[in-house]
């Protein structure tokens, strides 16, 4: 009967033709096994020390096993990471306390992830690094410092930071450094100290580029993303912060901003935290996928990035609950016709892009000497400090030099 | 013999345990290193010039920070001190920072202008008592880590007595410092008990699995001085198949005599050698560290007189050769 095989060959087709959903989902993986994404800002180091105090032999900090974080081995696997900058962050309430040595404890619990998970880690400190990363199919894992606080004001620590292995520090965390406002100074929460970048601020971020670390500018305030843009030689990135246009959250980038990210070549990798998405506390993918849109339109294919901010955060969009769900957001984006070329810009050929050229230019600022000006000490605060070394610059030198020499030599004899 | 002292110091430059020349550049210069050539500077012991003169072929540069700071700055000034001598060795041609016994840069001796650099830490209190800042230290290049300075640490005992107020409680090593020790042996950092009480010295002997050094200190038995080691202690050292890297500092040679000079150091060698064997011994001169240095060495130009005295004394060239540097590059290499 004709009805009868007409229903045959309906069904017939539907078996065939996979919907249109499991296309793009598919499309993403394909594309995702050759251009994994970056992503620029992953909390799971300081899970490690809230949960295990840095303890990576216990069993329960087992990182194929762990669960509870949004960040493990097997996620990351599924979810196609391919690079990954883990944030060696510390809280404000250290500043002027035990910040640089938390920050050291921070790094050196990355360092140790990588020694103890050879098989999927690879810790890196270059492009060619995470370039040769997707070839073995590892994790190309970097270490971003989030904020300055964590140098306490100098220049000797950002320069062994780098030599650590540190590749990016977000000028500040949410708190004024004696050198960079904050965001919560747009939000009239705290009032402005620099107006961006102090003088010193803007020594920092000179030594930034001749050191070759990426500037990371999530978490300042609007003028020190102006003043670092238009000071930095090289491109810029936010690490995690997403568009000030669809949320008018602070911690979000404004479209002034954000052509100015398109004219230097710079990248916004956007962050899935509800509250800067949605400006509620509740988000779902699309609204992920609408501010990768509108970098997109205001900034251009070439500035937009992921920086999801897991395990930073507690609550993440539905469809975006951990860090194996990139595909599916990939899926999202291919859906509202991104081309192959756009997606895998803001998988992974944007960061790289940005990344080369901090390196080109440290390369051009070789042989340059190293900042060596140190803060003036009347710009710190805190009484967990020493002076040593100060009282013999110009300013309020409380003891001759010789004198003081002759006090530190006789403490030196024993 | 001064001839014969030079031909073997051309041959088998010196690697000397310990200097605090970084601490005098911020002092004097705030670490900035465009305010002043090192090659040329006179105001301190040490210069490029003076090392070469000297025949030093390697420098162990002490990145000390005052007991001062123990609980507040330590570790970011510990940090300001290492970048400052990464820079220097970076930016003079003569200079090389150097962090393995293996390959050219200290075994090597064909290029008599270069000078290794490496680092060493002085003070436990550097740390701030975590495992993962000294991990980092490592990873930035420091190579020996002096367990105390003169203040006790939370872990660890200091000869020194009432300069500061630190743990007065904490003898020798705790739980915590024999952590801290086996750490140093699993990283290949070598431990240096210059500066610790006995007691500190004699639990890092016992738990020790590679050799220990002791990087800038003398002989109690020819001067009873807290900073020297005790002949007990030395043949412990010589067990652990250590070095002591005998120092210059003239209030720990001469114990308050007037007449101190290269024969009251050559004394110190004499001794060492005669309970540990001159494997043992090496030389640390702590120039820049101190202010009074015997008649005759009272600067890093010096060193060649200490070995024309030894050559007189009897010493044959392998003994020489071994304090000058094969000695400890034994020590490193078990180490590592």
């Amino acid at each position: 009967m004709p009805g009868g095989r007409v229903l045959v060959l309906a069904l017939a087709l539907r078996l065939l033709l996979p919907c249109a959903g499991q296309n793009y989902q598919e499309e993403a993986k394909r594309i995702m096994t050759t251009t994994p994404v970056i992503d620029g800002h992953n909390d799971l180091p300081w899970q490690l020390l809230k949960r295990f105090n840095n303890q990576l032999g216990l069993p329960e900090a087992n990182l194929t096993l762990l669960n509870g974080t949004h960040t493990n081995i097997p996620k990351l696997r599924s979810g196609h990471v391919g690079g990954q900058f883990w944030s060696a962050y510390v809280p404000c309430d250290t500043q002027n306390k035990d910040a640089v040595k938390r920050t050291l404890e921070q790094i050196d619990v990355v360092h140790r992830m990588c020694e103890l998970y050879p098989e999927t880690f690879a810790c890196v400190v270059d492009s060619a690094g995470i370039e040769q990363a997707f070839q073995s199919k590892k994790v190309a894992s970097l270490i971003g410092v989030e904020g300055g606080h964590s140098i306490d004001s100098s220049l000797g620590v950002l320069r062994t930071f780098y030599h650590l292995g540190v590749r990016y520090m977000t000028l500040t965390h949410s708190c004024n450094t004696p050198w960079a406002d904050n965001w919560l100074v747009d939000t009239r929460d705290e009032p402005p100290l620099h107006h961006g970048l102090s003088p010193f601020g803007k020594t920092v971020l000179e030594e930034m580029n001749r050191l070759g670390m990426i500037v990371d500018l999530a978490h300042v305030s609007v003028e020190t993303m102006k003043v670092a843009m238009n000071l930095s030689k090289a491109p810029v990135i936010f690490s995690h912060s997403s568009a000030y246009g669809l949320c008018p959250h602070r911690r979000n980038v404004p479209d002034d901003v954000l052509e100015m990210v398109a004219s230097t070549g710079s990248l916004v990798m956007v962050n899935f935290y509800n509250d800067y998405v949605t400006c509620e506390d509740t988000a779902t993918l699309a609204d992920v996928a609408n501010h990768m849109d509108y970098v997109k339109k205001v900034a251009g294919a070439q500035s937009v990035g992921f920086g999801g901010d897991y395990d930073g955060v507690t609550r993440v969009p539905t469809g975006l609950e951990d860090v194996s769900m990139y595909p599916m957001l990939v899926a999202e984006l291919l859906a509202r016709n991104w081309t192959e070329a756009e997606v895998k810009a803001a998988l992974a050929e944007n960061l790289l892009r940005v990344f080369k050229k901090v390196e080109e230019v440290k390369m051009t600022m070789q042989g340059t000497a190293a900042r060596e000006t140190p803060i003036a000490f009347e710009e710190l605060e805190g009484t967990c400090r020493t002076r040593y070394g100060y009282s013999n610059g110009a300013g309020t030198a409380r003891l001759l030099p010789a004198a003081l020499a002759l006090a530190l030599l006789h403490s030196l004899l024993s | 013999m001064r001839e014969r002292a030079i031909e073997l110091m051309q041959d088998a430059r010196l690697i000397d345990g310990h200097n605090d020349f970084v601490l005098r550049l911020r002092i004097f210069y705030q670490n900035r290193l465009s305010k002043v050539n090192l090659r040329e500077l006179n105001k301190t012991h040490t210069n490029l010039a003076k090392l070469q003169a000297g025949y030093v072929g390697a420098q162990f540069w002490s990145v000390y920070v005052l007991c001062s700071a123990q609980n507040k700055d330590a570790v970011r000034l510990t940090l300001e001190q290492i970048d400052v001598v990464k820079r220097m060795c970076n930016s003079y041609e003569e200079l090389e920072l150097v962090t393995t016994s293996q390959g050219d840069a200290l075994s090597c001796i064909s290029d008599s202008r270069r000078i290794a650099c490496l680092i060493g830490i002085e003070g436990g209190h550097s740390i701030d008592s975590s495992l993962a800042t000294l991990r980092m230290y490592y990873d930035l290049g420091v190579r020996y880590m002096t367990l105390t300075h003169s203040c006790n640490t939370p872990w660890s005992e200091s000869s020194s007595k009432g300069i500061h107020n630190f743990y007065p409680s904490v003898i020798g090593l705790t739980a915590f410092g024999q952590e801290v020790v086996k750490e140093m042996n699993r990283l290949g950092m070598l431990i240096d008990l210059s500066h610790t009480s006995y007691s500190t010295a004699k639990a890092a002997l016992n738990i020790s699995k590679a050799p220990v050094i002791f990087s800038h200190s003398s002989a109690f038995s020819i001067c009873n001085h807290s900073r020297n080691v005790p002949d007990d202690i030395l043949q412990q050292l010589k067990k652990n198949k250590g070095i002591i890297m005998v120092t210059f500092n003239a209030d720990v040679l001469a114990c308050g005599r007037k007449v101190v000079n290269v024969f009251t150091l050559a004394d110190h060698f004499d001794h060492i050698k005669k309970i540990a064997g001159s494997e043992s011994i090496g030389i640390g001169g702590d120039y820049d560290g101190v202010e009074s240095f015997p008649q005759g060495l009272e600067d890093v130009s010096k060193y060649p007189s200490l070995i024309e005295e030894l050559l007189r004394r009897g010493w044959n060239e392998t003994e020489v050769k071994g304090v000058l540097r094969d000695n400890f590059l034994r020590v490193f290499r078990e180490v590592e």
